[in-house]
């Protein structure tokens, strides 16, 4: 591209006030010593001006009072209902859903263990075992243990033999071999 | 003071239908009616090797306790009231009796009571979760082997 | 004093319809004057520029200020424009009933003596030439060439950015200088 076809994408803009000064001066420089780029500039703005021209005339005949009275008797008619309440949604501020969105939000995580059982709450919550919160074998022993990759939970309830403790852990002879 | 109204009339809209729709979400959650109880009643021993195909379900669960072998009695579902209780027969003139306590997390906390004879073996208080993994509770000989009973629960 | 548009929005909103007759008073011409560059039909622009301060009027209470007024009421115009230039090329007829109504008003420029007949032509073509411009194309010169906005309002607007509204003018120049180098 050369300098000139580069000068003329910025004349737009120039004249139109978007450029900064430094590049204003750059383009301001050229088109002066340029005669094809000043014609490019004055094209531009005989374009605008026919534009103009032509629709300020246009407008200037528009009057205000019956263009107000046709606008004022579409105002005041009777609207149905279902409309006037599509516009307050549509036209409400936003502040306005501040509550309703915070109410909605609320019922979400409210509701959210409906769908996504489990989402809180403990490990064993969360991981699916069965969790057993006290026992009492009443003077027997007891063994509890869980098995992780099966989701497994045992309470063993041992056989009552003469001397033995309650606590006592120890491998018992009618328990499971493990 | 229109601008206000406008906020109001809006927030009242949707808090009336937001507030509706909680309470009947609420009320599907909290307030169950009851609690559908299932236990089986398994025999293992190591006098053979087999595994009954009805129990191919919990086979995994199972295989924890390293017997050789593994048969179905009884299977028995039962709808318990909340803070109600109800028992099931278990063999060798033993009751397992089921209290539900309280439903929260999506999990079930019951009270649970072992007797043999109407003498008490266990009382345990435990949660399993709702429709979820089983809780295994054995010991109790029988008939050269020992009873394991798997004790689930889900909210009606 | 005259009240300031932000401040005459604020009676607007607590329902004084006095504040927004003056709003409507201070911008009814502009508003038209862009559609019509954009419609190029009397007629249709009214219409348009009616609906388009009736809607201003319904959706007043959910403006925030977040942009001047103007832009915001040009928004209104200019969407309702484009869809109303969609309607005017799917029904062609409707095309050549706005280009009667541009020879009408091209008539009484004719009957001025002093206007130049080379610039009349000038004028006929350069319609002609907008026309065919898209809506989008012709939204940016009508919005630069009329009231002077800026780029940076002019994509507030048209909901775009200033890159965007440089290029499009760019465009839209450079094809109304072709189609209208023989009159320039």
């Amino acid at each position: 591209m050369n300098e000139c076809e580069r000068i003329q994408e910025s004349i737009g803009p120039w004249l139109d006030g978007e450029l900064n000064s430094a590049e204003c001066e750059r383009v301001r420089t050229h088109v002066g010593s340029c005669p094809a780029c000043l014609a490019a500039q004055q094209k531009i703005e005989k374009i605008d001006l026919a534009l103009r021209s032509d629709l300020v005339a246009q407008a200037a005949k528009l009057e205000f009072a019956p263009f107000w009275r046709a606008l004022e008797r579409r105002i005041s008619e009777p609207r149905p209902w279902y409309q006037e309440w599509r516009d307050r949604l549509v036209s409400a501020p936003r502040s306005a859903w501040a509550v309703p969105a915070l109410i909605a939000l609320l019922l979400a995580v409210w509701s959210f263990d409906s769908y996504f059982p489990g989402w809180r709450g403990g490990v064993a919550a969360r991981s699916g075992f069965a969790a057993v919160d006290s026992i009492d074998a009443h003077g027997r022993s007891v063994a509890l243990w869980r098995e992780n990759e099966t989701k497994t939970t045992v309470i063993w309830l041992y056989e009552e033999q003469e001397g033995e403790h309650e606590t006592a852990e120890e491998a018992p002879k009618s328990g499971p071999a493990f | 003071m229109k601008r206000l109204k406008k906020h109001l009339s809006l927030a009242l809209l949707f808090s009336l239908v937001s507030v509706a729709a909680a309470v009947r979400v609420a009320a599907a959650d909290k307030d169950p009616q009851s609690v559908q109880v299932t236990i089986g009643t398994i025999l293992v021993s190591n006098q053979s090797d087999e595994f009954d195909a009805k129990l191919k379900g919990m086979e995994k669960q199972l295989r924890v306790l390293k017997y050789r072998s593994y048969r179905l009695l009884k299977d028995e579902s039962q709808n318990v009231p909340w803070r109600g209780n109800k028992s099931f027969e278990i063999p060798g003139g033993r009751s397992l009796t089921v209290a539900p306590q309280e439903f929260q997390n999506n999990r079930i906390a019951l009270k649970v009571r072992l007797t043999e004879r109407n003498k008490p073996l266990l009382d345990t208080t435990v949660t399993v979760p709702n429709k979820g993994n089983f809780l295994y509770l054995g010991g109790p000989p029988h008939e050269g082997g020992t009873l394991v009973l798997s004790i689930s629960a889900a909210v009606q | 004093m005259a009240l300031s548009d932000s401040e005459l929005v604020q009676k607007c909103q607590a329902g004084e319809m006095t504040a927004f007759q003056e709003l409507a008073s201070r911008y009814h011409q502009k508003v038209y004057m862009v559609i019509l560059g954009l419609l190029r039909n009397r007629e249709d622009a009214l219409e348009v520029s009616q609906e388009t301060f009736f809607r201003a009027f319904r959706k007043i209470g959910g403006f925030q200020g977040g942009s001047s007024f103007y832009t915001w009421i040009y928004r209104i115009a200019v969407n309702l424009a484009i869809d109303a230039q969609r309607r005017q090329k799917r029904n062609p007829l409707e095309f050549r009933e706005s280009m009667d109504g541009l020879l009408e008003s091209q008539d009484e420029v004719a009957r001025d003596p002093f206007v130049d007949v080379h610039d009349r032509e000038l004028r006929e073509n350069l319609i002609k030439a907008i026309n065919d411009l898209t809506p989008e194309h012709k939204a940016v010169i009508v919005l630069r060439t009329i009231e002077g906005l800026s780029y940076k309002d002019i994509g507030e607007i048209l909901g775009c950015s200033e890159g965007t509204v440089m290029s499009r003018l760019h465009y839209a120049r450079k094809k109304l200088h072709d189609k209208l180098s023989a009159f320039l």
